[in-house]
């Protein structure tokens, strides 16, 4: 009942006064289905970018608030949930969602609608074909998969066996990496895609152990994550090394003695300016990432917000021009952050990771 | 506000069709078919094939019609002397393998990144009037759907079907030749379920293999058994009904300050409740069956 | 070699006991139970909650197994039963939802991230070459004294005398004094137990989230509908076919027949495969492989 009274209250105040100052945006992630976990995550990102604006003044003098609408990882409630933000909550800025099937169709109709839309883990270079205010805080696959095909190739790998989910994530990053991977002389002498969801992979394991690689090189979600490096240890197949892409996400759910010594590169988020985000994380949440999506999720949110500021409104043409501005060099917790013409992240700045006494360390 | 219900009630006449084609095999055939989204799906990979080869609006439609005759004639084929139970699981699993072909044929299908940016209806018109122009279509081929099925359950053809539900062996000493009474069901259906599809790909302009998860078919079997099975309207009802419900729950949950995990959690509550509460107290549904009218009436 | 056949122990292991409970529950009941995968989950996370509260593995395992055997008893009195009286088409779409409404509570209570037990690494013993850990040694010994346990109380008891009786014809072992509903009773507590330690042994080797039940429902449906849905011990070798089914596409090399170094199959068409063998063993035997029952129409 109280809560209704307030609602009620907080419309009244909404309707009833022109000089409000509160802004709302909205976003779109998967909280249930498949990808919960990461959409999760982002969720924690978002919470605490909102607490930390708000908490320094929030926006235009009033309030930031976020709606947040649950996708369940499918393309018609996620687009049932842009409709609402945009049509019936009017937000001039929406974040999400999490996967590039979904986040094309989202996209599409929020360039429609002329709002700004914010992409945060859609890693798919296929989001570039969006149109107007599309911006995409996170390095595409291109990026990532390129520089994990460099990096692997400088830690003297010369024939890799690759594993990656079968999806859209991982389909673009393994494409990405394998291609690189060729130019710099290296061979993928064998690639999995695997069935996400299953309880075992020891049979596709044992497959790319066939191939006897010098170096096997992965990236799975949390779930499928925990089940592969328990089995790769299990089958023996750590005494070579492992590379993961996107590590934290990786090994987030595996238990340390399987991941000693795993290799790998991660997006910069202990940077200068990372390193205070990820306290705060911990201490909201009594633990590590769940998944490397949260400080997108975190930079997407401050830059909404330094974006409104900067114009001084809430019209999503003129944030859409203050975000452009912002964008050519932002300094986030993932870090540096600048648009290449197409609105898309050109420095995605990477670090050189490996497991050390069961924790991300620097290499 | 109008343009949301503009767009939800543009997803309700989608999934009404894809209800009355499933009512159509189980409310009035009796076939337990658990693969209806892998029918949807060829509607939508027609409309989606046909952009990416850039063959053309008209060959997406052969591309559509052929690929659902070929899935549902093969639904059919399966069923040929299975019992229904039996038969329903075999539906499921050939759904998921149909899915997995199209996750895994990138050449063909775009793999997982699945394909994007499909041509909408009536690219000409923009905004709230493309919009009600989808509305527009949508309402009428949800229409002529529903005449269409009206027509065919009151032949005789109709009859066939639901006593093949009833006593199949009955059905078979009067006449009717129960296999092509199934094929013939299934075809048919699985037409209407593709157009849904074909409508949906160049609507929401995006085709990917996550459209084509299983949970959709049972989204679609809630439907019909909450609008009452055998009853056209009691299909299009339950659609609507759990479309707009879904639509606004989110609304419910910003009203009374909920976390957004209510909102998942609501929706699979209310899927698996209302299946159970309307099986338990109200298994007619909402629309009950007409049972003993007359025929040509 | 020898790999091979532990891989394909260790995936049927995956799927048997869930596959058993499955068929058992169908010989009785004549429907098949969509719920039992999630009676699965349900038993892992509870156990995995009483280790964290303090209690040791192997009670803590126990009382799990047991609070799902009533849990399904509860389920079956209140909710199945009535459905049943409907129907077994009925029935199975009402534990379609009750495996919905499960998975929402899963969301509500455990939320997304997978859990596991608090148990000991070891590095893999090797046996004739095959690698294999003590926990894997484990749950097939604990697979093969629960199929044999089951096997004795079903032959050589006067309970697995009354089910036999009760599923061959229940007018009859009603007529002849037998209490089918207590039978039935029990035949559902049973299966639910054997599924939620089915549950509890894929967890020993691994984690355990709230989708893994959805997961494992068709590989596990179609363990037992290929063994025959109401003969239990049919679905051991059903699931040892699936299993072999999916090992062989991710694990066969087929380079040496092709001049090649390595030439496999895709994995992904791993689950793809086991449907397949599914759906050609339904035309061939319309009833399973070890059903030689006669084909009612």
């Amino acid at each position: 009942m109280k809560r209704l009274l307030t609602y009620a209250i907080l419309v009244a105040g909404l309707a009833g006064s022109a000089h409000a100052k509160d802004v709302t945006i909205g976003a779109i992630i998967p909280l249930s289905g498949a990808s919960a976990t990461q959409g999760e995550d982002q969720r924690r990102g978002m919470e605490l970018a909102l607490e930390k604006i708000n908490v320094n003044g929030g926006v235009l003098g009033g309030k930031l608030s976020i709606i947040t609408e649950d996708s369940a990882g499918r393309a018609p409630t996620a687009l049932d949930a842009a409709k609402k933000l945009v049509t019936v909550d009017n937000v001039p800025v929406l974040i999400g969602e999490f996967s590039s099937g979904i986040t094309i169709p989202v996209g599409e109709y929020i360039a429609q609608q002329k709002k700004v839309h914010l992409n945060v883990a859609s890693t798919s270079i296929d989001v570039r074909k969006i149109k107007g205010d599309f911006y995409s805080v996170i390095g595409l696959d291109d990026v990532s998969g390129a520089f994990s095909a460099q990096d692997a190739i400088d830690r003297g790998a010369k024939k890799v066996a690759v594993i990656a989910p079968n999806n859209a994530y991982g389909q673009g990053i393994a494409d990405a990496f394998a291609k690189k991977f060729k130019e710099l002389g290296g061979e993928v002498a064998a690639s999995i895609m695997y069935t996400e969801g299953q309880t075992s992979y020891r049979r596709e394991l044992q497959q790319l152990e066939k191939s006897a690689p010098d170096m096997y090189v992965y990236t799975a979600y949390g779930k499928e994550s925990a089940t592969i490096n328990r089995e790769a240890f299990e089958l023996g197949l750590t005494d070579t090394p492992w590379y993961a892409m996107y590590i934290t996400m990786c090994t987030a759910d595996s238990d340390p003695k399987y991941i000693e010594g795993q290799i790998g590169m991660d997006l910069n988020y202990v940077g200068p300016s990372g390193a205070d985000y990820q306290a705060a994380y911990k201490k909201q949440y009594n633990g590590d990432f769940l998944s490397t999506f949260n400080g997108f999720a975190y930079d997407a949110v401050m830059m909404a917000a330094a974006a409104i500021n900067k114009a001084q409104s809430d019209d999503p043409a003129a944030i859409a021009a203050a975000l452009a501005e912002i964008g050519k060099k932002y300094d986030g917790v993932t870090g540096e952050i600048a648009f290449d013409d197409e609105h898309q992240r050109v420095t995605q700045p990477y670090l050189k990771l490996k497991i050390a006494s069961g924790k991300v360390a620097s290499n | 506000m109008f343009d949301f219900l503009i767009h939800v009630l543009i997803m309700c006449c989608l999934y009404s069709m894809l209800a009355l084609s499933l009512n159509l095999q189980v409310g009035f055939g009796g076939l337990m078919n658990f693969g209806q989204i892998a029918l949807f799906g060829c509607g939508a990979y027609g409309a989606a094939l046909a952009y990416k080869y850039d063959l053309g609006f008209a060959s997406g439609i052969l591309i559509a019609v052929g690929l659902s005759a070929f899935v549902s004639w093969a639904f059919a084929g399966i069923g040929r002397n299975l019992q229904s139970d039996y038969w329903g699981i075999a539906t499921l699993a050939l759904a998921e393998v149909v899915r997995i072909i199209v996750t895994n044929e990138g050449w063909l299908t775009g793999g997982a990144q699945g394909i994007s940016g499909i041509k909408p209806l009536l690219p000409e018109l923009s905004g709230r009037s493309q919009q009600l122009g989808n509305l527009a279509i949508c309402g009428a081929v949800l229409l002529v759907a529903l005449l269409a099925c009206m027509r065919l359950t009151r032949s005789r053809y109709g009859l066939g079907l639901k006593l093949m539900r009833e006593e199949p062996q009955l059905a078979q000493s009067v006449g009717y030749d129960i296999m092509s009474l199934k094929r013939g069901c299934m075809i048919f259906s699985g037409f209407i379920a593709a157009a849904a599809g074909f409508i949906f790909a160049h609507y929401i302009t995006f085709v990917g293999p996550d459209q084509m998860f299983s949970s959709e078919t049972f989204l679609i079997w809630a439907m019909i058994v909450i609008g009452g099975l055998g009853n056209h309207f009691g299909a299009v009802f339950g659609a609507f009904l759990l479309q707009f419900i879904f639509a606004f729950i989110p609304f419910v949950k910003d009203m009374l300050g909920l976390p957004t995990e209510f909102v998942a959690a609501m929706r699979l509550v209310l899927i698996g409740g209302g299946l159970i509460g309307f099986i338990l107290w109200r298994r007619t549904g909402l629309f009950p069956e007409k049972v003993g009218g007359r025929a040509d009436g | 070699m020898f790999q091979f056949v532990v891989d394909v122990a260790l995936r049927a292991c995956d799927l048997m006991l869930i596959a058993v409970g499955m068929s058992a529950v169908y010989s009785l009941m004549k429907f098949p139970n969509i719920a039992l995968a999630q009676y699965a989950a349900m038993g892992a996370f509870l156990a995995i909650v009483l280790q964290r509260a303090g209690l040791p593995l192997v009670p803590s395992s126990i009382v799990a197994v047991l609070i799902v055997g009533v849990v399904a008893v509860l389920l079956n009195r209140v909710l199945f039963e009535r459905m049943l009286a409907i129907g077994s088409s009925t029935a199975m779409i009402g534990s379609l939802a009750v495996s919905m409404v499960i998975s929402a509570i899963f969301l509500v209570i455990i939320g997304p991230s997978p859990a596991r037990f608090n148990l000991e690494i070891t590095r893999p013993l090797r046996v004739l070459g095959a690698r294999i850990t003590e926990h894997q040694v484990l749950s097939l010994g604990i697979t093969a004294a629960a199929i044999s346990v089951f096997a004795i109380l079903l032959f050589k008891t006067d309970l697995g005398r009354c089910m036999r009786a009760t599923a061959t014809n229940n007018l009859l072992a009603d007529a002849t004094g037998i209490d089918t509903r207590k039978t039935k009773t029990a035949v559902v507590a049973i299966s639910a137990c054997l599924a939620a330690l089915g549950g509890i042994i894929i967890t020993m080797k691994g984690e355990v989230n709230i989708q893994t039940g959805l997961d494992l429902l068709l590989p596990v449906f179609s363990a037992a509908i290929l063994g025959g849905l109401g003969n239990p011990l049919g679905a051991v070798g059903g699931a040892i076919v699936i299993a072999m089914a999916e090992t062989l596409i991710t694990n066969v090399n087929f380079g040496p027949i092709l001049g090649q170094d390595l030439v496999f199959l895709p994995a992904a068409y791993a689950t793809a495969g086991s449907f397949v063998i599914l759906v050609l063993t339904l035309l061939w035997r319309p009833r399973g492989l070890f059903i030689s029952e006669v084909k009612r129409v």
